[in-house]
């Protein structure tokens, strides 16, 4: 039986970066605090079927509790257009899939440093375009 | 590459009507009449200035030796660059073929078409519940 190759992009996250700060004495774990993201993604190294990004993120909280620069690379191994659509916004106001891919694989290590240094937990869920 | 291919056959075919002329006026004498036994080594070369018919001779030989594999290789990299050239190459453009001790070895395909520019992007997102 003839075997279809399954479109799947591949993702590998490493991280080779990390810096976490406690901004105010007042912080809590359970204080109420959204974050916002800056993310750069730039990339390093391509070729047919792979590409090599380097990321760079940045989560503040508001009101100011605490800080978390994360960086390293991503890695997507695929087809032409498996890569194009890893790499591309569905819309304005969504991240690139491939960016949702590394804040999943970043969320953990975010997450055991925020119980660390006791200030508010990030939310796991899908990033929102700030207006 | 096919002028590169026509000199080495036309340089090979030159140097093989030579020897094989000779070869067959001196009928019956074998190799004897191409090599010759004239040589001195005088620093890092060989020179032969006592039998130089021979010496030339002997010369000749040697490149009809070892302008068949060159042929045979320059043949088989011109059937890889008639696939290359059934990319979608630009007409403009231009090649820089790379020649080792005589081979084709690289080529480099020039255009002037603008180079793709690397992937970046930058956003400002929150995280949402």
């Amino acid at each position: 039986m003839p075997h279809e190759r399954q479109d799947v992009l591949e993702i590998t996250v490493t991280i080779e970066d990390v810096d976490a700060a406690r901004l105010s004495e007042k912080a809590t774990e359970n204080a109420t605090s959204n974050y916002s993201l800056n993310v750069s993604l730039a990339e390093r190294d391509r070729s047919p079927d792979h590409l090599v990004l380097s990321f760079s993120l940045e989560l503040t909280s508001q009101p100011a509790m605490a800080r978390f620069k994360v960086s390293g690379n991503a890695n997507l191994k695929g087809t032409k257009d498996e890569i194009k659509g890893g790499i591309t916004a569905p819309d304005d106001n969504r991240p690139p899939p491939v960016l949702l891919e590394i804040y999943e694989r970043i969320y953990s290590t975010i997450y055991l440093l925020a119980g660390a240094l006791k200030v508010p937990h990030p939310m796991p869920n899908l990033l929102k375009k700030s207006s | 590459m096919k002028e590169l291919l026509e000199r080495y056959q036309r340089d090979y075919d030159r140097s093989s009507n030579v020897i094989g002329a000779l070869l067959r006026t001196e009928g019956g004498k074998g190799m004897e009449v191409i090599m010759s036994k004239g040589w001195a080594k005088v620093g890092a070369m060989f020179v032969d200035a006592t039998d130089p018919e021979k010496g030339g001779m002997e010369l000749t030989f040697q490149l009809v030796t070892e302008m068949k594999p060159r042929i045979s290789k320059t043949e088989e990299v011109l059937k890889t660059f008639e696939s290359v050239e059934s990319l979608p190459i630009p007409s403009e453009a231009t090649f820089l073929l790379y020649l080792h001790s005589g081979l084709p070895e690289r080529l480099v395909i020039d255009t002037t078409e603008a180079k793709p520019e690397g992937y970046a992007y930058k956003g400002d997102y929150s995280t949402v519940e």
